[in-house]
């Protein structure tokens, strides 16, 4: 494989250096055919290096299933007064919003692959981690995936809704588009999986009433038998903030100003005030969308690696330093 | 069947209003140790404040 740089335009091949293409190359979309190959192999080669290993991915498994036990043992401990009402909130937010990460590696089956042993532990993950935020496993995989396939595609991308410009904006639209009668969130998935119409969409929109149906059952009855604050701060809040925050870290910063539809411009590269942890990673997005079988928590070493592939290509990596 | 169900979501931030937001209101009264306004028991305050408020958000769209 020939080395990066001999391939980079414009760095190691610069004139001062006596070693001058024949052809200039200009960057991005200027590349040519050859350089373009060439930088894809390497590409590849890295995110080979950190692709998900479902041996290794057992933490995301531990995580889920014991927050989910434990977001369970809340109920009866809160209504004996056991727990701190306070506490249980602060848990049950973090878990509503952690899950969706632990489900998301799910829905690329970084967990396990499909037809392997690891294969249950994958679903298990994804059935189980977003229960909380009343969002079944079978839309979310479906809605995400379609959102890769059509990343910022006004009319195709499932998550186009969270388009915003500013982000405070960004915060409001997470709140607005769960409202009944607005057209965002889960009621735009609804209406993308009707559209679609397949037994797999048709099944996910079962699901989405079953559980919709479960969860509404389960908070009515438990309200009118004296816990209504329990439910509020068990689930209900908990999914409010939850959903929000993924709206916003999750969808709206990584892919804000949502113009580009290409392979290197679908993302941005950006610097985030909350920390890696607190904002999931999503600074580097890029390398999730170029090689969703990268696991969250390797995207940070793959993009190190990446970055003079990725700028060579024209993404904007100036935003992070390293 | 399908009509059913797409009328039940359609009214459900009405029965959300009924179902969770009037037993929350009454509920957190008591616990703060407010009394209702104008003589009414806790609950019936939680109804004249959560069914109103989910059939406006049934109607509007909106919660706020």
């Amino acid at each position: 494989m020939n080395e990066l740089s001999t391939l980079q335009p414009g760095v190691a091949l610069a004139p001062d250096q006596g070693e001058a293409p024949a052809i200039a190359l200009g960057a991005g979309d200027g590349l040519d055919a050859h350089t373009r190959r060439t930088l894809l192999q390497q590409e590849r080669a890295i995110a080979r290096k950190y692709t998900s290993d479902p041996r290794k991915m057992w933490p995301y498994t531990a995580v889920t299933l014991g927050c989910f036990a434990l977001w369970l043992a809340f109920w009866p401990l809160a209504m004996l007064d056991i727990l701190p009402l306070w506490l249980g909130f602060v848990a049950s937010t973090v878990f509503a919003a952690g899950g969706y990460i632990t489900s998301h590696e799910a829905m690329h089956s970084n967990i396990g692959r499909p037809g392997t042993k690891a294969r249950f532990w994958n679903e298990a993950v994804g059935q189980v981690a977003t229960i909380i935020l009343i969002f079944p496993f079978s839309m979310a995989r479906m809605m995400h995936l379609h959102h890769h396939y059509y990343t910022n595609d006004p009319d195709k991308d499932p998550d186009y809704t969270d388009a915003a410009p500013g982000k405070y904006s960004a915060w409001y639209k997470t709140w607005l588009n769960r409202q009944p009668g607005v057209d965002g969130s889960i009621h735009h998935y609804k209406r993308i999986l009707e559209r679609i119409g397949t037994p797999a969409a048709k099944a996910a929109l079962r699901d989405t009433m079953i559980l919709q149906l479960f969860s509404m059952a389960f908070f009515f009855t438990m309200a009118w038998s004296g816990y209504a604050m329990e439910v509020a701060l068990l689930w209900w809040l908990p999914r409010h903030l939850g959903l929000s925050y993924i709206r916003f870290w999750l969808s709206w910063a990584p892919h804000h100003p949502r113009t580009g539809t290409g392979r290197y411009d679908n993302t941005r590269v950006f610097r985030t005030w909350i920390g890696h942890h607190l904002s999931m990673g999503m600074q580097y997005h890029v390398v999730h969308h170029l090689y969703p079988e990268v696991p969250n928590h390797m995207t940070r070493y793959a993009y190190r690696e990446m970055k003079p592939l990725l700028e060579a290509r024209g993404v904007d990596c100036s935003p992070l330093k390293d | 069947m399908t009509t059913a169900i797409k009328q039940l979501f359609h009214w459900m931030p009405f029965l959300f209003g009924i179902g969770f937001i009037a037993p929350l209101i009454a509920q957190m009264l008591q616990y703060w140790q407010v009394a209702a306004p104008v003589g009414l028991s806790p609950i019936q305050f939680g109804l004249l404040i959560g069914a109103p408020w989910g059939l406006y958000a049934t109607l509007r769209g909106r919660w706020l």
